[in-house]
């Protein structure tokens, strides 16, 4: 995944000023900054939600958002990209499970709608996916019924289910009660465990420790330091990422 | 002395408060003059010889009647069906990126919104005035008073209900939408099977009161000679002067229809309530609470996430 100059304007605010970055297969990066950094933003403009103005977001070598067509570039049409985003996963801040549906309902509608799987593989796929973040037990409970970090878990298994290149996680913890965020962690870190490539946009300083192969931190649009987790997170070479720090613990 | 709470006291788990209650003159004054006016009402009406309650009984299950209440229930189910379609397209319209078509769905909603009933179905039923033919027929012809009224309900309930379809589809949260596109739906994909399912939970209840106001406003179409409710409750008083006695009928089906469609709804809002996955029951156990009056249990519910 590769990240070039990209800005993005929302209205008038410059959110985006030039973002730089590049991401490893295997590789889980963690996206550190203070709100209103642009790090949500950056996630949303990598899986196409929303478009940037200038510069080029690759993911698995293909443009998101445009296509080269005999030498010219074309916006992408509605179909492409929503075949691109199907191969990107995103877990939101405030899960977006969708209400009308169990938990394996939503965990096997990807499977089957988009993916075009038959019911009873989509099924398989997605209770192994909800086993896989330990609510296998779940499967028949609406949303509304789970906890907020059994939603989550639910988020990140609907998301999983359509064996996504990449995972982008948009503060996955930050609307927990704070003894649901472990779980949600742990599931997290299986899941890098396995090989996923990630990228999560968090403020679980000892996630990023532990499971971060490097650390991004973001200020004002751009990215003001990236290297590995220990050298970020306790070496800072930059003053506003010390003071950042300084802050979260 | 009495005894404020005897079914506490005579559980014997507390000895009760003793104290002198005071007397409630208030509801008191209320209750005899509530009781007053009422015993007055009841005497006007039995005492009132104009009031012919056996030409009441005659005609309350007269064919005539019913052939008009047949008529008002199509006409208030038919439009509601057509002005709901009618309403979801102007409904989307509103919301749509192209702003022309937001401009028209506008335009559509505020016409047909502010335009008084009555004129609409006057309008209708004269629509040869302004084009005498349609398609080659004779528009006299294909404009009947029930045409002209069905045309005039629907479209006039279409802007209503185009609004609250808009309300319930702004009642769904973006990230909705959001998580669909992410698992890779389209934008249409994900307004008609994430979006939409859960906008018909939040439209219900609301439906179902204007389904109730197009029942009534239904007997408007009598303008017209409609051959509705009201239109055959005249048809009869026309030809034998029992004036009071056949509105007294139309007002007993009219309210009849309105309780019976009151009923519905109730079931409907139910088993469509908002946090309706998590506390979906079944319907015979809806019987069971709601007509046969026996308590259960309540299931768990658990509070619905922002």
């Amino acid at each position: 995944m590769v990240i070039d100059d990209v800005h993005k304007w929302l209205g008038k605010n410059h959110i985006l000023r030039g973002v730089n970055m590049s991401v490893a297969p295997g590789e889980i990066v963690c996206v550190l900054g203070p709100s209103g950094s642009g790090k949500s933003t950056l996630l949303r403009c990598i899986n196409g939600l929303e478009a940037v103005e200038s510069g080029t977001v690759e993911v698995g070598g293909d443009r998101v958002g445009y296509k080269m067509h005999k030498g010219q570039l074309f916006e992408h049409t509605e179909r492409e990209s929503a075949r691109m985003r199907r191969r990107i996963g995103m877990v939101f801040q405030h899960f977006n499970l969708f209400t009308h549906m169990t938990a394996l309902e939503n965990v096997s509608y990807g499977p089957r709608r988009v993916l075009g799987l038959s019911k009873a593989k989509a099924k398989e796929q997605g209770l192994d996916a909800l086993g896989k973040v330990g609510l296998k037990d779940k499967a028949g409970s609406y949303p509304a019924q789970l906890s907020g970090g059994q939603q989550q878990r639910v988020a990140i298994a609907r998301s999983l289910a359509m064996k996504p290149q990449v995972m982008l996680f948009d503060e996955p913890t930050s609307a927990l009660d704070p003894e649901l965020v472990g779980d949600v962690l742990q599931v997290m870190k299986r899941v890098a465990e396995e090989g996923m490539t990630m990228v999560v946009v968090t403020h679980e300083i000892g996630f990023a420790r532990e499971v971060a192969d490097r650390v991004i931190f973001m200020d004002e649009g751009r990215v003001i330091e990236s290297g590995p987790a220990a050298q970020v997170l306790d070496n800072p070479s930059h003053e506003r990422t010390a003071n950042f720090l300084r802050h979260v613990r | 002395m009495t005894i404020l709470d005897p079914t506490r006291a005579s559980h014997g788990h507390a000895p009760g408060i003793q104290a002198k209650r005071r007397k409630p003159y208030g509801q008191m004054a209320t209750g005899t003059l509530i009781v007053a006016i009422a015993a007055l009402f009841v005497w006007s009406q039995a005492a009132n010889e104009n009031l012919d309650w056996s030409s009441v009984g005659e005609f309350m299950f007269h064919p005539v009647i019913f052939k008009g209440i047949a008529v008002t229930l199509e006409l208030s189910v038919f439009s509601m069906l057509i002005s709901v379609v009618l309403a979801f397209g102007v409904a989307l319209m509103c919301q749509s990126k192209n702003r022309l078509a937001a401009v028209v769905g506008r335009l559509y909603v505020w016409f047909f919104r502010g335009v008084p009933l009555l004129v609409q179905i006057l309008i209708w039923f004269n629509l040869a005035v302004l084009f005498p033919k349609i398609l080659g027929a004779d528009t006299n012809q294909l404009i009947s008073g029930f045409t002209a009224g069905l045309c005039a309900l629907s479209l006039a309930e279409s802007g209503y209900m185009a609004e609250i379809i808009r309300g319930g589809i702004l009642s769904v949260s973006k990230g909705q939408t959001d998580a669909g596109l992410s698992i890779g739906l389209t934008r249409g994909q994900a307004l008609r099977r994430i979006v939409l399912p859960q906008t018909i939970r939040v439209i219900i209840p609301p439906t179902g009161n204007q389904f109730i106001g197009l029942l009534k406003a239904s007997s408007l179409v009598s303008a017209i000679g409609g051959s509705d409710l009201l239109t055959q409750t005249q048809l009869i008083y026309g030809q034998n002067f029992k004036i009071v006695p056949l509105l007294i009928v139309a007002t007993a089906w009219y309210l009849i229809l309105v309780s019976v469609a009151s009923i519905g709804q109730y079931f409907l809002e139910q088993k469509f309530s908002p946090d309706g996955a998590a506390t979906r029951r079944p319907f015979r156990e809806l019987i069971r609470r709601n007509v046969l009056l026996r308590n259960h249990p309540d299931l768990p519910r658990k509070a619905v996430q922002p």
